[in-house]
């Protein structure tokens, strides 16, 4: 008796529509995606951003000097930190302050104290005057980092400034 | 996978019968299909690679302003709200020179518009904070007197008044907590 053989079964499905849909999709998230700086990615701490809901207004990209004031969680300190968005500027004002560690001339951000901040914060109005000043701290420390930094700022006759925050909900 | 002769399945059978069959010579269809399976794939690494590398909510910021130099302004105590914020995140506010009172964070918004609203618009808010008092709660309150903000606006609007907000981060002194129980009453400042 004759084998019957088996069929067997080949689908073939036309993915034409699911790639027209995936590419359109690829090119939207390619588009918009932003990346991390170099800054951001070198970092060892998350800042847990405090919510707001009343500000529509993003932070701005250029002419921006970042604050920053972390709980580094695996050393367990807090400290400020200081960075620019603008790498010329941010290459002036490292040039400009003396006594510093030739280590932290290439850094892109920088671990600082209230006496070196204060002079990073005068240089940088010195070099560009037109630098915002966002403050970009955890909600989770205590209200005198902050006060400290306005009692520096207010020195330094930087009297308008940001709290970098994120969307409640979002 | 078979899906390249797959259109010209259909006609073997019927060739090898039809041997005696006058030949008709048919056009060949050029009908060709792509195994777009590895394109696929592809597609789809780089589709979640980029969906779970971008941020899709950007930070936003809260504009604020200090006074230059502390200085003092003389002010009607019925002009006068003060804020206060414990070292525990508790609240609590004071007209003029009462003594403080405790207000949960829902209740301060209705509060702050119904004194400027009453004080037509010349209230001055100071907002004094422990510096114990952890900074997300005090994002809170600035959040909540800014969306105070558009109420009083309205209702000033109503009454053919001009909105200039008075606002202020006033250092605490050590009297002041002890008054709102941040310090010890002993006097015993740290």
């Amino acid at each position: 008796m004759p084998k019957i053989k088996k069929r067997r079964l080949g689908i073939s499905i036309d993915m034409t529509p699911l790639v027209d849909i995936t590419f359109l999709l690829l090119t939207f998230f390619m588009f918009t995606a932003k990346f991390k700086t170099e800054a951001e990615s070198q970092q060892k701490f998350v800042i847990e951003r405090p919510k707001s809901t009343a500000d529509t207004s993003k932070i701005p990209d250029k002419d921006l000097a970042i604050i920053k004031i972390a709980i580094d969680t695996v050393a367990m300190d807090t400290s400020y930190y200081y960075e620019m968005v603008n790498p010329k500027d941010w290459q002036q004002v490292l040039a400009s302050v003396k006594d510093l560690p030739e280590e932290m001339r290439t850094a892109v951000q920088l671990k600082v104290g209230l006496g070196l901040l204060e002079k990073l914060i005068r240089q940088t109005r010195i070099v560009n005057p037109r630098t915002r000043f966002a403050i970009d701290a955890d909600r989770r420390i205590e209200y005198h980092w902050i006060e400290q930094l306005m009692d520096v700022m207010r020195r330094q006759h930087a009297t308008v400034f940001n709290f970098v925050t994120d969307r409640e909900g979002g | 996978m078979g899906a390249a002769d797959f259109g010209a399945g259909g006609k073997q059978p019927r060739q090898k019968r039809g041997s005696l069959a006058p030949k008709r010579k048919k056009k060949k269809r050029i009908g060709f299909r792509i195994d777009m399976t590895p394109l696929v794939d592809i597609t789809f690494l780089l589709l979640t690679f980029f969906m779970l590398a971008t941020r899709l909510s950007q930070p936003q910021v809260m504009e604020m302003s200090i006074p230059p130099e502390v200085t003092e302004v003389e002010v009607k105590e019925s002009e006068l709200l003060t804020l206060y914020i414990r070292g525990d995140g508790k609240i609590f506010y004071a007209l003029g020179q009462q003594e403080p009172r405790e207000i949960p964070l829902s209740q301060l918004q209705p509060l702050v518009v119904r004194e400027n609203v009453r004080t037509e618009s010349r209230l001055i808010t100071a907002l004094k904070v422990s510096p114990k008092a952890p900074y997300g709660r005090v994002i809170d309150v600035l959040d909540e007197l800014n969306l105070a903000e558009i109420e009083i606006t309205a209702q000033l609007a109503a009454k053919n008044i001009e909105r200039k907000r008075r606002f202020a981060l006033v250092p605490i002194s050590d009297e002041e907590r002890i008054k709102i129980g941040d310090l010890p009453a002993n006097g015993n400042a740290q």
